[in-house]
């Protein structure tokens, strides 16, 4: 059922309307602070207010302005949509409390919370956008709402990064909207409605050239090798940074455009009879085992947390180009289940750094008596990025390798099986060394200070949960079913 | 009274009679001359609409001079491309408004009467260029405009500004010649200089001449139009001129190569003695090239001004490959961009005034931080950015977007990703000006504190801002009201 609701474009507007405010308040600590916050809970209630509408299977839709029949900006909360805004907004709302104690002493904290704010309504209008346009328009705002993040330190590191990160995300976003030039041309339509709209009359090597252009677009953000180049370097920027980069926003809107172009532009039933989402998959198995052998010998922390970004956000792709229910399931789960596990780890690699200075693994020995609950909640993360049950890495692992055998290729469950030693290789000698090695000074328990320690505990309790009971409040699996019943036409 | 037939010859004689007494009605202040040229404008505005109107209601229309019927007489025409004289109006009127404190503190006292003067003269030029139905009519505004657009750019009277104006007086020259040639051809060939009487009989006529009249008529508007490679007189021109006047000449002198193309074209269609595909495949490439050259130059400017010639270069690029292309689409896409830019870039050019005759400074660096001092001014220059790039819902996306369906829907996919790459790099210098004006720091500290300008300056600039996002909201009324006129461009070569 459809609902004609404004409030599907009164999310993004009302934290592009807070982001305003971050920018009015100037230099005033308490405007500024109050007016983040707000963007990050008014769109949180927004989108919540909408979820037990949509988990009765309700999507709301609203359009905004159409220049010409099928060319205009709108916006529709199916259950993708709904899942993956329910996500970001969540986290949104941790990452935002958290910036706020790491960024206390830092300069230009006005530009800083501004183009925060600001990145979550470009966010949420990636989730909600109804056609491709809306799509590339705000996935492009969000490019560069996030480029004053990256080179928030301003030093010649910072800019190289940036610069780096504007061309891949740029050329990639110039691809995305040749592809939606190219996708209304046979379509007549850039709809996201509908469970593929391009159909086979355009041609074999037109629909692979439309294709290969929209994913190369799209991947670019979803980091799919050989197009993660900037995110390792884009490393440079603040923390909590890096986790919206790595976990929420930038990565995600890749991923979720990878997502869109499989199961809304071509559909599965012309993709199974073109036959390139067998390549993809290739592409993304090769992603997920490279980035993670890469990881293993990286030392700087938050280096090794960007290669296995890129090894887990092949996950998702895989996922997708697999076309069997079972592993869309997983791609879709897998949006919310890396993400909370994955800015967790970044919240502990910021905390460290904020309290103790170091960046290295090797500088850790100990560490795990020093800020215990921190560790803690790394331990957490690790094991569900390796795969273990109850953790929410698992959830993903089996539904993706269910899929692989549903759909006769083992030799992705095998690769599950690889990826999941190759993590324990990475990350179990962190808790190793934390935990189980003499510390090279004196322990003091020192834990960050709460507005930092108290999301990252709240994040590993999710991923607890979300592995635990699989549909927890506020992320619903049963959205990711939905959305797979829709697409699959079951 | 819209269908009042000599309202058609009025509407050219208001601004030449009123340019003519200007320096008679002006007083020493330069304040009357201002007064009068305004008061000229708003009657040719008024009379613009009245026409509008009527071609709103009943299609195209024509007025035979003195009842001189084709081929002896002068006749006046006025289809759905000559509601460009909309903007040519608007535009006018805004510089002129513009003008007042702007002249005051650029020119010397004595030479104001004579730039609202030159100013108007250009109008006239423009306006009649636009409304007439004879070949040779369209020389002679086409010379008034030239010579007076020349006067305009060398109007401060500083050295570079005469050195700028000298360079674009030899370009111009020989660009008018080639069209003379062209125009003489035709009449040789049909003995008519009426465009619709010459569309009729041109069939039959031998081929090589023809081509060759075609060729100098191209040529001459190319120039005209800055394509590049015959772009090399425009950066200068534009950037040294008096603010108005570059949103004059960026927005609509230029323009004038291109409606000269649209007429071309019209003839060439219409009479089908001429195949102009090889014609075609030239102006694309050249327009793709355009795009991406204009917009590699304008990355490396630091002043402003210089930023925003080259930026008009890539737009006439996305024009003229839109022609080229020749498929409904890109026609109409192009057809539009032409009114869509000259609202855009008179925006920025006007905004840029404002910004460089408030600090007194040009350059990026020096402009750095003025987005805290003159809020207003870069609010609007930076829509006039957004707009430019083409980004939704801004008055320059329709016009690309239609332009690369326009390259897909002629099956040439490539042409729409050197559009697209363009937009890109268009977009990278655009993000540069708007960092500089938000981001960065004011260079020295102690500068003397800068306030927004006089309501003059202001208000024409806002107006314009407004224009750019309603022209984009709307942006299907400006589509459909063209479309008629492609569509009959493209009827005699069937399909289409």
């Amino acid at each position: 059922m459809e609902v004609v609701d404004a409030r599907v474009a009164l999310a993004p507007a009302i934290s592009l309307l807070c982001g305003a405010l971050v920018f009015a308040a100037a230099d005033n600590t308490f405007w500024r602070r109050f007016w983040s916050v707000s963007a990050a809970l008014a769109k949180l209630g927004i989108v919540m207010s909408m979820l037990p509408g949509s988990l009765r299977g309700v999507v709301y839709t609203f359009d905004l302005v159409e220049f010409t029949p099928g060319v205009g900006l709108a916006f529709r909360a199916d259950a993708l949509g709904m899942f993956f805004s329910v996500v970001s907004s969540t986290l949104w709302l941790f990452t935002t409390v958290y910036a706020i104690g790491y960024m206390e002493r830092e300069p230009n904290r006005r530009r800083f919370f501004g183009f925060f704010a600001l990145c979550v309504s470009t966010t949420v209008g990636v989730a909600f956008a109804e056609n491709l346009l809306t799509m590339f328009l705000f996935y492009e705002t969000l490019t560069i709402c996030t480029y004053p993040l990256v080179i928030h330190d301003e030093t010649p590191e910072a800019m190289r990064a940036g610069r780096t990160y504007l061309v891949y995300t740029l050329t990639g976003g110039a691809f995305v909207l040749l592809g939606s030039i190219w996708t209304y041309q046979l379509a007549g339509t850039m709809t996201l409605s509908q469970p593929g709209i391009l159909s086979m009359e355009a041609g074999r090597t037109t629909l692979t050239a439309l294709f290969v252009c929209l994913i190369a677009g799209f991947g670019v953000k979803a980091a799919i090798m050989p197009l993660h180049g900037w995110l390792p370097t884009a490393m440079v920027a603040p923390t909590p940074v890096s986790a919206l980069l790595h976990a929420v926003a930038v990565v995600k809107v890749g991923a979720f455009g990878v997502l869109r172009t499989i199961y809304n532009v071509f559909g599965v039933e012309l993709l199974r009879e073109l036959g390139v989402c067998d390549w993809l998959a290739a592409l993304a198995a090769v992603t997920i085992v490279t980035a993670s052998i890469i990881a293993i010998f990286q030392d700087n922390f938050k280096r090794r947390l960007a290669f296995s970004t890129i090894s887990q956000l092949s996950y998702i792709v895989l996922g997708a180009a697999l076309l069997s229910p079972l592993a869309a399931t997983a791609a879709i789960v897998h949006i919310a289940n890396q993400a909370f596990a994955k800015i967790t780890m970044f919240f502990v690699a910021g905390s460290i750094q904020r309290t103790t200075g170091k960046t290295t693994i090797h500088e850790l020995a100990g560490i795990g008596y020093r800020m215990p609950y921190t560790m803690g909640a790394f331990t957490v993360a690790a094991l569900s990025f390796i795969g273990i049950p109850l953790f929410a890495g698992f959830v993903t692992k089996w539904y993706l390798s269910l899929g692989a055998l549903e759909s006769d290729r083992w030799i992705y469950a095998l690769v599950m099986l690889g990826s999941a030693l190759l993590n324990a290789a990475y990350w179990l000698p962190i808790v190793y060394t934390a935990f189980f090695k003499a510390p090279h000074e004196e322990v003091v328990v020192q834990e960050a200070h709460w507005t930092m320690l108290g999301p990252t505990l709240a994040c590993a309790a999710y991923v607890l949960l979300l592995g635990m009971t699989v549909s927890v409040p506020g992320m619903p699996f049963a959205l990711a079913q939905a959305a797979v019943t829709f697409v699959f036409g079951m | 009274m819209t269908s009042w037939p000599p309202l058609l010859v009025l509407f050219v004689l208001t601004p030449l009679v009123g340019a003519v007494l200007t320096p008679a009605v002006s007083d020493a202040s330069g304040r009357r001359s201002w007064e009068w040229a305004l008061g000229t404008m708003l009657l040719t505005s008024a009379m613009a609409g009245a026409l509008i109107m009527r071609v709103l209601d009943e299609g195209p229309f024509s007025y035979v001079v003195g009842g001189w019927v084709a081929p002896y007489g002068i006749e006046l025409r006025f289809d759905e491309f000559s509601a460009f004289v909309a903007v040519v109006c608007l535009l006018g009127l805004l510089a002129v408004i513009f003008s007042r404190h702007y002249a005051r503190d650029a020119l010397a006292p004595g030479r104001i009467p004579y730039y609202y003067t030159l100013l108007l003269l250009n109008m006239t030029g423009m306006i009649g260029f636009i409304v007439t139905g004879d070949l040779f009519n369209l020389y002679v505004f086409m010379e008034i405009l030239s010579l007076s657009a020349y006067a305009l750019v060398a109007i401060s009277g500083e050295k570079t500004a005469e050195m700028a104006a000298f360079k674009y007086l030899v370009m111009g020259a020989v660009s008018s010649l080639s069209i003379l040639f062209g125009v003489g051809l035709l009449y040789a060939l049909t003995g008519s200089l009426n465009m619709a009487d010459v569309t009729g009989r041109l069939a039959g006529s031998a081929e090589a001449p023809l081509v060759l009249a075609f060729a100098a008529l191209t040529l001459g508007f190319m120039v005209k139009s800055a394509l590049f490679p015959l772009h090399i007189w425009l950066p200068d021109a534009h950037a040294i001129a008096p603010s108005p006047v570059s949103a004059v000449l960026s927005g609509l002198v230029v323009k004038v190569g291109i409606l000269g193309m649209l007429r071309v074209y019209q003839i060439a269609y219409g009479s089908g003695a001429i195949d102009l595909s090889g014609l075609n495949l030239m102006l694309t490439w050249l327009g793709a090239i355009s795009i991406v050259m204009g917009a590699f130059f304008a990355v490396f400017q630091d002043d402003i001004k210089m930023m925003l010639a080259y930026s008009t270069i890539s737009n006439i690029g996305y024009i003229v490959m839109g022609l080229g292309l020749a498929s409904p689409y890109s026609l109409i896409g192009a057809s539009v961009h032409v009114f869509n830019h000259a609202l855009i870039k008179a925006t920025l050019f006007l905004g840029a005034g404002a910004l460089i005759h408030q600090t007194g400074r040009r350059t990026l660096t020096g402009l750095a931080g003025v987005g805290r001092s003159m809020p207003l001014t870069t609010a609007a220059v930076s829509i006039g950015a957004i707009s430019i790039v083409g980004i939704p819902p801004t008055a320059g996306f329709l016009c690309k977007w239609y332009i690369a369906l326009g390259a897909m829907q002629a099956g040439e996919p490539l042409f729409a990703v050197a559009l697209v790459f363009g937009a890109l790099l268009i977009f990278v210098y655009y993000i540069r000006m708007v960092n500089a004006f938000y981001f960065r720091k004011p260079q020295e500290a102690g500068a003397p504190a800068v306030h927004e300008a006089p309501a003059t300056m202001l208000v024409p600039v806002l107006i314009l801002a407004a224009l750019c996002l309603v022209m984009g909201v709307l942006g299907r009324l400006p589509l459909s009201f063209i479309e008629p006129a492609v569509t009959r461009l493209l009827a005699p070569l069937g399909g289409g």
